[in-house]
């Protein structure tokens, strides 16, 4: 099992260098490989084979329920802070309303679904918040615009155990301020 | 020769623990009575009987504290507790009558503990009398005084003070429990006995409190809180109620402490997710992780030599132990893709910590410290989380999922006799058992 993983890992690692080819920002491309990682590193939990599949991740980037406006949230892969190309989209287009509004600042909140241990999730949702941030900082938005902090778990936007639920949280949720 | 008083079957484990473990024998009331236990061998046999009264007020004060001291010595799992037999007393129709060592020895009592209730003034006096039951010994006879309002305490002294004679270690009577609890609709810290009783609120912070632990002697109380809006280090004095908190930016994760001056915890200010040594006035002494990972939950052996931490510098969060000295890393766990929440025994040989099991259970294990002898202690009952060892290292208490509801539950160091801790509304997690036991 840990040999999987790390073979896992690997792939993942190859595939990202291969496609991150001028930023220092890990990516990891949503279309092909994703599912990889997320089979092999979540515990497949009873419910979820038949919605991992069918709620991969939130489609429609940016806007949902929770979303104010007018930044758009990112999400993330199972226990990863890596930027998928749909997230650095995302972000891109972020640091453009930013650019243009040069007078607004923004919080970018961590999340974590809730699975794991719930320290543990308080710094991966630092590490999302800080992929987050360091992107926009490397599209020119000055660092001191942005203030990052986690939540872990503990501010669930979406009840419920299963993938669908789980996806939604995991995510960098953007207030402007 | 004390075994010479004892049944043929407890000599023969007396010698064969002399043999095999001469160091559970421990001689304690200068010699005058060997305690024989050994973790996994039988309990001790006790006749617990009420307290001798002149008067009703004093009787109702005898029922209660007999009533306290059975929990108490109960709840350590070190007894048996026999019900004492009608004709304990030689003349049941007298008063003051001495004990009946025959109905005793006839019922297979080891120990017999009774004594007085008077009142003395304004408070209670409870005077203990117990014997070695088949020598009709008497092995502690120690006077007890409070108010009304203090029979908890002055049981659980006794209870103390019996168990450190009868096992030769120090009891876990008198520790306290801290934890977080969402009953109030918020996150806040909670503290209770510990066996759940006297339970206390600690903050009323109507945030996010999480990760509360004590300092070794009581006196700071070290815990996460987002009052400000992120997760940061805050350190109460319990004395003074001055709370102070760690001016750093960025988050800050689950304190331990190395000692009653040192606590450590992990800070992102540079970037990354590394533990920092820090002083009870918030202040950072040093830096002790240096990785470009996520190092997190530092729990240190009893001598503040070592730190155990998770980290996930190999990629999946495994606990690693880092020599304080050399700064040297070392992992600990190599079972199980997914290991966090360490926990350093009291006696400093083992760490208790939690897997996440590819089935989404999470499961409480032991180690010892230098990574043999993997034993696990929960299985098929949800997510049993945070781990926490009693400061006689005989007991852990944990949160456990396994009947619905995230609750509190104690279970032996052994994992036997897993059983709930208290009952009260909302989600119970992060227990941390004291290491003091006042």
């Amino acid at each position: 099992m840990k040999n999987r993983i790390n073979g896992t890992l690997a792939i993942v690692l190859l595939v990202t260098a291969g496609c991150s080819s001028k930023s220092a920002v890990t990516s990891t491309d949503s279309t092909a490989p994703k599912a990889t990682p997320q089979v092999a590193e979540a515990p497949v939990s009873p419910a979820a084979p038949g919605l991992a599949t069918s709620h991969a991740a939130p489609t429609g980037y940016g806007f949902d329920k929770w979303q104010t406006g007018p930044l758009g949230d990112v999400f993330f892969d199972y226990d990863s802070s890596s930027l998928s190309s749909d997230a650095q989209g995302q972000l891109k287009q972020n640091a453009g309303w930013l650019s243009s509004n040069g007078a607004k600042k923004t919080t970018i909140e961590g999340h974590c679904d809730s699975r794991g241990t719930s320290e543990y999730n308080l710094a991966l949702g630092e590490r999302r918040a800080s992929s987050a941030k360091d992107y926009l900082v490397k599209l020119g938005v000055a660092a001191s615009r942005i203030e990052s902090v986690s939540f872990g778990e503990e501010k669930p936007f979406a009840e419920g155990q299963n993938e669908e639920a789980w996806s939604k949280n995991r995510r960098a949720h953007f207030i402007v301020k | 020769m004390p075994a010479a008083r004892l049944a043929l079957s407890a000599v023969i484990v007396f010698f064969s623990l002399i043999i095999s473990a001469p160091r559970s024998l421990v001689a304690a009331d200068s010699g005058e009575y060997i305690a024989i236990r050994k973790q996994g061998s039988g309990r001790i046999a006790l006749v617990l009987d009420r307290a001798q009264t002149d008067g009703r007020q004093e009787a109702g004060w005898a029922e209660s504290i007999n009533s306290v001291v059975h929990d108490g010595l109960d709840f350590t799992g070190f007894f048996t507790l026999i019900p004492p037999p009608l004709n304990v007393r030689q003349n049941p129709a007298g008063k003051g009558q001495s004990v009946n060592f025959a109905a005793l020895n006839s019922i297979g009592a080891e120990i017999y503990a009774g004594g007085k209730v008077a009142a003395t003034g304004a408070n209670i006096t409870f005077t203990a009398e117990v014997y070695e039951a088949l020598g009709a010994k008497p092995i502690l006879r120690k006077s007890y005084t409070g108010t009304p309002g203090e029979i908890r305490s002055i049981a659980h002294q006794f209870c103390a003070d019996l168990v450190e004679l009868l096992t030769g270690k120090k009891s876990l009577f008198g520790s306290k429990i801290v934890f977080v609890s969402n009953k109030s609709g918020f996150k806040e810290i909670y503290q209770c006995d510990f066996d759940g009783a006297g339970l206390e609120q600690l903050t009323s912070s109507k945030s996010i409190t999480l990760t509360p632990v004590l300092s070794p002697d009581g006196r700071h109380l070290a815990y996460t809180d987002f009052s400000s809006g992120r997760p940061a280090l805050y350190i109460r004095d319990l004395s003074t109620k001055k709370t102070l908190t760690a001016a750093k930016s960025g988050v800050s994760i689950d304190p331990g402490w190395r000692n009653n001056s040192e606590v450590a915890t992990t800070l992102s200010h540079d970037g990354d997710q590394n533990i920092y040594l820090l002083n009870t006035a918030g202040a950072v002494l040093r830096r002790l992780t240096n990785s470009k990972s996520i190092d997190l939950s530092p729990t240190f052996s009893p001598d503040g030599g070592k730190m155990a931490f998770v980290s996930s510098r190999n990629g999946m969060p495994q606990i690693f132990i880092q020599n304080m000295q050399s700064g040297e890393a070392k992992r600990l766990t190599f079972s199980g893709r997914y290991n966090t929440q360490p926990s350093w025994s009291p006696a400093g040989d083992k760490i208790a910590y939690t897997t996440w099991e590819n089935k989404g259970e999470i499961d409480i294990f032991v180690v010892n410290a230098d990574g043999s002898a993997l034993k696990q202690l929960t299985a098929k009952s949800g997510e049993n989380e945070a781990p926490s060892w009693s400061p006689d290292g005989e007991m852990i208490v944990f949160s456990s999922t396994r009947h619905g509801r995230k609750k509190l539950y104690v279970m032996n160091a052994s994992g036997e006799n897993q059983r709930p801790l208290l009952h009260i509304d909302g989600d119970q997690m992060q227990p941390s058992w004291s290491l003091f036991t006042k």
